[in-house]
């Protein structure tokens, strides 16, 4: 089944699909995937992703009604579990939760320019069946823990959050990706930072080897604002992390990270993307990769400069440890500068274990295996010891710690 | 015999660099080996600590009663072989302390001796970084990474004093050392030396020699020893250089 057959059969249950301007839209966007064909040899966001997997889904619509819980178990503290995509409402003096409509996702449509290319956003946009909008009032110092569940096998969700950090307003966002059944997840975070606030959005994913995941974010960082996101993705399915940001008013940054663990046939694409639109900003584009088995893996950063962003300061680094002959990995940092105070750099460094370490540890009686394990722990060390959140670090290193069992 | 290494022929990338190599270390000796470079001196280091590079075309070592061949690299560490290295590798993000007592204990646990906690195991880093002169704060960073040249020596052999070999190889321990941080790390090895371990001492120059007594000096010139004796030989060397010897 094409695109269009799909969007046809189900378009009576897709999200907003009695607006008319929303129609129009989509309309749109069904004529870009007819005409584009799917270009895979120049669209980053299609290069090395079997498409069927997409395009053919099975499209489960009618989603189970769940409840998703909401604990202030603190002071400034939530827990949300989001079934199927979709989350209670919820409202207290310091956080509003809501199910999103016609108004965010237009919000979003017109003023998507950066991702215009991603077919991924586009499907998104196209067969969007759940999300929800939290806003951050103002001032507030939050935290929230989102664990994202998917209750069924087949069932494919087309999922768009907004997040809003009012002034002054400060988030510690959690959010957990595990599912373990037979489905697909396209997820779109769309975040907007008001003047002075501050997100530290932290993503674990951990799927098994059926569940696809794509997930996007688009950040926008008005003045003395911070996004600040770090992904931990030890899934053994499919996982697609592009995130895209911009930095629209002075004095803002932000900091893109991740770190990748894969092995046997496992592929994971990943894309970060920071446009200076403001004089004074910073961003930081660091993603590091464990690949073993036969997996692959690829990374484009892209850091562009406004030629009103002066004083810009923009840093990309990729690494990645080869543990396997048959493992892949491509890496594309670029840089597109139009201002001319700006100090930017790019790097990339990709390869097997250093032999010549392994030899000095394994020359003080450390096995050959006890020798790579702490090569790997150490090429992600300064990642792990900056997690400054106790139950994360525990989180994350339990999950090195299987991903090393498997490692020969 | 402690170490016989008999007839031993090594090479790499098609070129032979060892050649029909002979050499007999007693416990207790200590042996220095000189030549000019490229004479193969550090592959012989090389071979003995079991670096997976070589091909070995000829000949066998014993070390301890044991086949040398038959133990992995860290077999060899295990059963008392050190070697401090010439380039010391920059190991960002791995921490000495637990480094070090994970091979402390790994040797331990081979011998069948009990496992050292990690008490006794700070105590006894603590008083040999002392004796050594290495400052309590290097003990926190990570290995060799970002050490001056000397501060890697000396970490060497504040590896070799914990492990405390049987036999210690120095791999021109003496290269990039100045004169004060040289008497540290000769006094270091100096205070290691007893009845029951060996040492081989590998070198240019007489320098080192001054420091550290040896036994026996052996001249190694294209991958072969062409003349072994006593300390005269270092001192013939130093006044002569090599080229008699070729």
């Amino acid at each position: 089944m094409n695109i269009q057959d799909n969007y046809l059969k189900n378009k009576k249950n897709i999200f907003f699909s009695e607006n008319k301007d929303i129609q129009t839209y989509r309309e749109k966007l069904i004529n870009i995937f007819e005409n584009d064909r799917l270009d895979k040899k120049n669209n980053e966001s299609l290069k090395n992703i079997n498409l069927k997997n997409f395009i053919d889904f099975k499209y489960k619509y009618l989603i189970p009604e769940e409840t998703s819980v909401i604990n202030n178990n603190q002071e400034n503290s939530y827990s949300i579990v989001s079934v199927n995509g979709q989350c209670s409402s919820f409202k207290d003096d310091k956080i509003e939760i809501t199910t999103i409509v016609d108004e965010d996702y237009n919000d979003f449509s017109k003023n998507n320019t950066i991702e215009k290319n991603d077919h991924f956003v586009n499907l998104n946009s196209l067969f969007l069946n759940s999300g929800f909008k939290i806003v951050i009032k103002k001032n507030n110092n939050i935290k929230i823990k989102i664990s994202n569940i998917i209750t069924d096998d087949n069932l494919t969700i087309f999922q768009k959050n907004n997040y809003i950090c009012e002034e002054g307003s400060s988030l510690n966002l959690i959010e957990e990706y595990e599912n373990k059944n037979n489905s697909s997840s396209n997820i779109l975070n769309v975040i907007k930072l008001q003047k002075n606030s501050q997100l530290n959005h932290f993503l674990i994913q951990d799927n098994s080897p059926n569940h696809n995941l794509i997930i996007t974010t688009h950040s926008s960082c008005k003045k003395d604002s911070t996004y600040t996101q770090k992904v931990y993705n030890f899934s053994e399915g499919y996982v697609r992390n592009f995130h895209y940001s911009e930095l629209i008013e002075a004095n803002s940054e932000a900091d893109l990270q991740g770190i990748f663990f894969l092995k046997d046939n496992n592929t994971s694409n990943n894309k970060t993307f920071v446009r200076h639109l403001a004089e004074d900003c910073k961003s930081n584009q660091v993603y590091k990769g464990i690949l073993n088995g036969r997996s692959k893996a690829t990374y484009f950063s892209n850091t562009h400069v406004d030629q009103v962003a002066q004083k810009t300061e923009g840093y990309q680094l990729s690494k990645g440890i080869l543990l396997s002959d048959n493992a892949s990995y491509f890496s594309k940092p670029e840089l597109k500068i139009y201002a001319d105070d700006v100090k930017c750099s790019h790097g990339s460094t990709i390869g097997p274990i250093d032999e010549n370490a392994i030899f000095y540890l394994r020359s003080r009686g450390m096995s050959k295996i006890a020798a790579t394990k702490i090569l790997i722990s150490s090429f992600i060390n300064e990642e792990l010891s900056s997690i400054d959140n106790e139950q994360m670090s525990e989180i994350i290193q339990k999950k090195l710690v299987r991903y090393l069992s498997n490692v020969k | 015999m402690f170490l016989e290494i008999k007839d031993l022929s090594v090479k790499i990338e098609n070129k032979n660099i060892l050649k029909s190599l002979n050499l007999n270390i007693n416990k207790g000796e200590v042996h220095a080996i000189m030549g000019p470079n490229g004479s193969g001196k550090s592959t012989l280091a090389n071979v003995l600590a079991g670096k997976e590079d070589y091909e070995i075309l000829n000949g066998r070592i014993n070390f301890k009663d044991n086949d040398l061949f038959d133990l992995n690299i860290e077999e060899r560490a295990q059963e008392g072989m050190f070697l401090a290295f010439q380039y010391p590798v920059e190991i960002p993000g791995v921490n000495i302390t637990p480094f070090l007592h994970s091979a402390i204990n790994s040797k331990r646990k081979r011998m069948n001796e009990e496992e050292i906690d990690n008490l006794s195991f700070a105590k006894l880093l603590k008083s040999k970084a002392s004796d050594l002169g290495i400052n309590i704060d290097m003990l926190k960073r990570s290995v060799n990474t970002g050490f001056s040249g000397g501060e890697k020596k000396r970490y060497e052999i504040l590896q070799m004093s914990i492990l405390n070999p049987d036999l210690a190889i120095l791999d021109e321990t003496d290269s990039g050392l100045d004169i004060d941080a040289l008497k540290i790390v000769t006094d270091g090895v100096n205070k290691l030396k007893t009845k029951n371990n060996s040492f081989l001492i590998i070198t240019h120059y007489q320098k080192l020699l001054d420091y550290i007594k040896p036994d026996y000096v052996h001249v190694m010139v294209n991958g072969s020893i062409v003349k072994s004796g006593g300390s005269e030989i270092a001192a013939e060397i130093e006044k002569d250089g090599f080229q008699k010897f070729q």
